[in-house]
């Protein structure tokens, strides 16, 4: 019970943080603007190719990668989570860090099914192949344990900051690009051998995907599998995440990196 | 012959030790022993930041650590909040091992480390109490009272509900001080936590430790403020090279060095000066407008000395006891800027 209160406290503070950046206005103007421009330039390649079929997988792909996208982000929130030099203080208290630390970005979640559903919806639209409301409350659940899972595994990623500093970047533009490439957002799956197909399964976005794809055609029967296995995936990253804080929490005592300093 | 003190009591026979303050007898809030703690370095030895310290705090003790730059008491002070583990030795906080339980021990505990990081600084102040209170597992009613209550104690009420980032130094160091207490925690560590904080809210901090004693908290205060630690502190220790070189009581202090550490006379007799000056003992003899200052290099020199005075017909004099300063620079010596 406790927990959940924490959780939902950690939520909220991550909320808070959020929209100290953004407010409604500017996460539509900024934000929202562009990543619909990025899906809408995706589809674009598919309908120059002629083919709607490759337009509908381009726009949808990409549409639902942004889900993932965001999940990333948790790598930010963790490294302006040790900059702020909470983490000595945090590892004093009675609540675990790997707690506050995975609870503190959730906001994410919310934000990155929030992106990709709103991307979706507005591009299919544009494209002219609109999604009917009962399929499309199905198609953004399905967005919503995309995301979850993606953040699972940005926050896992984030977390290796903590271990070894000034891998930033490389963590973000690595797991991104890792995503986009394997996961079957601008190429399907089966283009890849067997080896890299199986690297892809384990990933958050590719099966998760996979159902997405399957509920937008109206198939969501069939959709129920991947889903769950995505979620299943999702739940794989947040328990090597949860250890991986909890070891390196154990190191910092050990060491003696648990500091202040950035 | 009356001999004053410099407080106006009468000093009977020079030199009495202060009798130890007592605490009552149970588990002690702090205890430390053999404390050691490396730290690796590449390519060459280790640091010992701590070097067998030993120290116990009683339940309900205001105790003050004082030492140089490098002593060793934030490497302490974070042993004993769970931070860091030692290298060898033991540490127990409430009768909890603080590494083999610290769970048990992060549930009793508020840790206020000086400076200004450790905060959300894109939340407002509240926020952030309200935050790290359901971390500390405070009831969420409670919560909410607590934090406008320590909010308006630091003097922050006004700027509550403004972001982190705008504060001033000093808020934040308030800030840090309101989040360590709003777990209700049954031992502090303060690490040097008036900090950046202008005078008078250094007052008030001592004002709110004074409450916080009365409320029968433990408190570990390193500071270098040897005012402070004399105001605040039932006890201090004078740690050294990661070691603890001698703890009393501020008021007892003076004894580490020597209950009296000169005389001070209502007389400027170049004279009686110049023949004091030859004392055997005698350190110094500053005369200034009215007053006569002797130094003396120990107790034992001081009989020679008063039977003079009273051949010379001096009755009225002061003892010059050393404040908790001089112990300081005399305990720790007087190293410069060398760390
Ligand atoms: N993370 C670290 N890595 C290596 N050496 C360290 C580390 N932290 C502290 N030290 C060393 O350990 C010794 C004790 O440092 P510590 O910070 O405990 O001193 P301190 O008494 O708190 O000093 P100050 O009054 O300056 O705060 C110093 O020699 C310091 O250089
Ligand atoms: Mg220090």
């Amino acid at each position: 019970m406790n927990l959940l209160l924490i959780i939902r406290r950690a939520f909220w503070l991550g909320a808070r943080d959020y929209t100290a950046i953004f407010t409604w206005k500017t996460w539509l103007t900024n934000w929202f603007v562009r990543v619909v421009a990025q899906v809408s330039f995706f589809a674009l390649i598919g309908r120059m190719l002629g083919d709607p079929g490759q337009t509908q997988f381009l726009l949808v792909g990409n549409a639902v990668l942004l889900a993932a996208m965001v999940g990333m982000y948790a790598v930010n929130m963790v490294s302006w989570e040790r900059n702020a030099g909470t983490l000595p203080l945090l590892a004093a208290g009675p609540t675990h860090p790997a707690v506050v630390l995975t609870a503190r970005g959730s906001y994410l979640i919310l934000d990155g099914t929030l992106s990709a559903s709103g991307a979706l919806l507005v591009t299919a639209h544009l494209f002219g192949m609109p999604l009917p409301w009962p399929r499309a409350a199905i198609v953004i659940a399905l967005i919503a344990v995309v995301a979850a899972s993606a953040y699972c595994f940005g926050i896992l990623a984030g977390s290796l900051l903590l271990g070894f500093r000034s891998i930033q970047t490389i963590v973000t533009n690595v797991g991104l690009v890792t995503l986009m490439t394997l996961c079957g957002v601008n190429v399907p799956l089966d283009f890849y051998p067997e080896p890299m197909r199986w690297v892809a399964s384990v990933l958050p976005l590719t099966n998760g995907l996979v159902a997405v794809r399957l509920a937008v055609t109206g198939q969501w029967q069939a959709a129920l599998f991947p889903a769950a296995w995505e979620a299943l995936v999702g739940i794989g990253w947040l328990t090597l995440c949860l250890l991986m804080v909890t070891a390196l929490v154990r190191r910092g005592r050990r060491h003696g990196t648990l500091d202040y300093a950035s | 012959m009356t001999v004053v003190t410099r407080d106006a009591v009468t000093l009977a026979p020079f030199g009495v030790p202060e009798p130890e303050l007592q605490y009552s007898a149970g588990t002690p809030a702090i205890a430390a022993v053999d404390l050691v703690r490396e730290y690796p370095r590449k390519r060459k030895d280790p640091v010992r930041a701590l070097q067998g310290l030993s120290l116990t705090v009683a339940q309900g003790e205001v105790h003050g650590l004082l030492g140089p730059n490098g002593a060793g008491k934030t490497t302490l002070v974070k042993i004993l909040s769970t931070i860091l583990l030692p290298t060898s030795g033991q540490a127990t906080v409430c009768g909890h091992d603080v590494v083999r339980h610290g769970r048990d021990v992060r549930e009793l505990i508020g840790v206020v480390m000086g400076g200004d990081r450790g905060l959300y600084t894109r939340l407002t102040g509240r926020q952030n109490l309200e935050f790290w209170g359901a971390l500390q597992k405070v009831p969420r009613k409670v919560l909410r009272s607590r934090t406008e209550h320590l909010l308006e104690r630091l003097g922050l009420a006004a700027k509550a509900d403004a972001r982190v980032e705008t504060y001033s130094r000093g808020m934040k160091q308030r800030l840090h001080l309101a989040r360590g207490l709003i777990g209700d925690a049954r031992v502090l560590f303060l690490d040097e936590p008036t900090m950046g904080m202008d005078p008078v809210a250094a007052r008030e901090f001592r004002k709110l430790i004074g409450e916080l004693r009365d409320e029968q908290r433990t408190i570990l205060l390193a500071t270098h403020d040897m005012t402070e630690a004399e105001s605040l502190c039932d006890r201090v220790s004078f740690v050294r090279d990661g070691t603890v070189v001698a703890t009393r009581s501020p008021h007892a202090v003076a004894g580490l060095v020597s209950a009296v550490q000169g005389l001070e006379l209502d007389s400027a007799d170049a004279a009686l000066a110049a023949t004091l000056a030859e004392v055997p003992g005698v350190t110094s003899v500053t005369t200034d407008g009215a007053t006569t200052r002797i130094l003396v290099r120990s107790q034992d020199d001081f009989p020679r000395l008063l039977h003079l005075l009273a051949d010379h017909g001096v009755t009225s004099l002061r003892t010059l006891r050393p404040s908790l300063e001089d112990v300081y620079v005399r305990l720790i010596g007087d190293r410069g800027l060398e760390v």
